[in-house]
């Protein structure tokens, strides 16, 4: 099982190095992306017989050059072109001249992060191609974790792969124009890839949960590559942050722990204690943004022993900031419970009244369970059951369902 | 997110179209199934068979019972239903809206819960 794992991590690890140097050669994401899914399945079958290879990486690289030349030859017909570009090369000699363990695939693996979530690509397919051409996952893999056929996914990947070579894509960093909001687009696929893996950890989830882990070295990969990209480090320590409660925020059977009533004793203080100072390191170099902003949350929250020792008006405070960092009704939502720890609980439903009509909000499920939980601090019981009744009704997250409908029956259970 | 998209209708309605207009019909539910499965959107759709063909089951003190027909007592029956996953609602609807049917009765669009949630 260690050797097998071993061997599972190393390939991933080293699929956009491989592809990298095919893309960089070739220049056509499509066709090198096959070659490499070749030359991996190879791999696990070869390793798995023979053991690791010395200079692993040499050997994927030989494999999916030789792939890749085969594919090309079989197209030689009909592109010629093609042809005369890679017969350049022998297979050996690529292998060699890349070596292995050196320097030169670091910005690679970045280059092609930056080319999967490129702006001609929606959101599920930027997710898709990163996690199978950066990631490294087979189409089996991201079928399961999105619970969708493997036909359907092969088709996404695709199509994905064909959108790119419509747009024209090149095979270098974005323009210095572009960079931030291509930056901005590679985060916010990590965030998303990340998210779609946030689930309850138990049983039929467990491919859900890789994509946690996924997403948390994908952005460990952005973060070595780019160390002094604050918003990275911040993107980083919120993952960190928020993956160190997963052992508490779900009981065995599946159903959601909130915040306030997990067993903090669980929560993984390694990851917290990174975290900590990811988040404090690009605090202090700036410029502030707001992953940066949420992982401080997260860790005014991890670094309190029990929830009694919460420091709200700190946590308030950077609600604040983050309001004015990048304004977002859904953030209101959570700064309303912050006001209402520190001010009072009619402070915060005048908050939640603010953004009510908003329609961004309005009809989201978070909106009324935040102002279930306000009445309930407030007392207001009947309003507050009515409320988290709606919030169970109207959202699309089984466990969120779940435990929604516990707090309002529990709430109406209550004496008046 | 993911959709099942149901799609109503009876005997009445079906025996209502001419024959070239329910050829024609079906011919654009094949094209709608067919550009759908190539968008990555459509993961599966069925027909269902007749509501004279449907049972009921009912277990009352461990013991099962199966009666003819469907459990509701309705004048409208499930004909068909196809399960879709797109990038959002709007997404959704306007896919609904595109199905061949949608011009004669209603079709309905239901989002599917997912597992995975926000911290609470």
């Amino acid at each position: 099982v260690t050797q097998a794992r071993r061997a599972e991590d190393l390939l991933r690890e080293l699929t956009p190095q491989v592809l990298g140097v095919l893309v960089r050669r070739h220049g056509q994401l499509d066709v090198c992306e096959d070659a490499v899914q070749e030359a991996l399945l190879e791999a696990w079958v070869e390793w798995d017989k023979r053991g690791v290879p010395e200079h692993p990486r040499g050997w994927l690289l030989t494999v999916a050059t030789r792939r890749l030349i085969d594919r090309v030859r079989r197209d030689a017909a009909r592109r010629q072109r093609e042809d005369r570009l890679l017969m350049g090369a022998p297979p050996a000699e690529v292998a060699r001249a890349s070596g292995d363990g050196g320097g030169i695939d670091r910005d690679d693996s970045l280059i092609l992060l930056y080319m999967c979530c490129h702006p001609a690509l929606s959101p599920s397919s930027q997710i898709t191609l990163t996690l199978r051409a950066v990631g490294g996952l087979s189409t089996r893999e991201i079928a399961a974790a999105f619970f969708v056929p493997e036909a359907t996914m092969g088709q996404r990947i695709a199509r994905a792969k064909q959108r790119i070579r419509e747009a024209g894509a090149v095979f270098s960093m974005p323009p210095p124009e572009e960079l931030d909001d291509r930056t901005r687009a590679v985060h916010h696929v990590l965030y998303l890839i990340f998210n779609a893996g946030y689930a309850s950890s138990s049983g039929a989830d467990v491919n859900q949960a890789e994509l946690t882990s996924e997403a948390i070295r994908l952005t460990r990969e952005v973060h070595r590559l780019r160390p002094d990209a604050s918003e990275t480090k911040g993107l980083l320590a919120l993952m960190l942050l928020t993956e160190a409660r997963r052992p508490a925020r779900t009981t065995s059977a599946g159903d959601v722990v909130p915040l306030a009533e997990q067993d903090r004793s669980l929560w993984d203080t390694d990851l917290i204690r990174e975290g900590v100072s990811l988040v404090s390191a690009a605090l202090s170099q700036g410029p502030l943004g707001s992953y940066q902003l949420q992982a401080a949350i997260a860790a005014v929250h991890d670094e309190a022993d029990h929830v009694a020792d919460t420091d709200w008006p700190q946590v308030l405070a950077l609600y604040e900031m983050l309001d004015r960092v990048s304004p977002n009704p859904m953030a209101t939502l959570n700064r309303a419970i912050a006001v209402a720890m520190v001010h009072g609980p009619p402070a915060g439903l005048a908050l939640l009244a603010t953004v009510e009509h908003d329609q961004r909000v309005a009809e989201h499920h978070l909106l009324y369970a935040v102002r279930g939980h306000l009445l309930d601090m407030a007392g207001s019981s009947a309003a507050a059951g009515e409320a988290f009744e709606t919030a169970a009704r109207r959202t699309a997250s089984l466990p969120e369902k779940r435990y929604l409908h516990k707090r309002a029956s529990q709430i109406l259970a209550q004496p008046p | 997110m993911k959709y099942m998209v149901i799609i109503y209708g009876n005997k009445d309605l079906w025996q209502s179209f001419p024959p070239d207009v329910a050829g024609q019909a079906i011919a654009e539910v094949d094209a709608f199934n067919k550009r759908h499965v190539e968008s990555a959107e459509l993961l599966a759709a069925y027909g269902l068979g007749d509501e004279l063909t449907a049972r009921t089951v009912r277990v009352r003190d461990g013991v099962p019972a199966v009666t003819d027909g469907p459990y509701l007592e309705a004048k409208e029956f499930v004909s068909s239903l196809f399960i879709l996953d797109c990038e959002n609602e709007a997404r959704a609807l306007e896919i609904a809206a595109e199905y061949p049917f949608a011009a004669f009765n209603a079709v309905e669009v239901w989002p599917v819960l997912h597992d995975a949630g926000t911290e609470m």
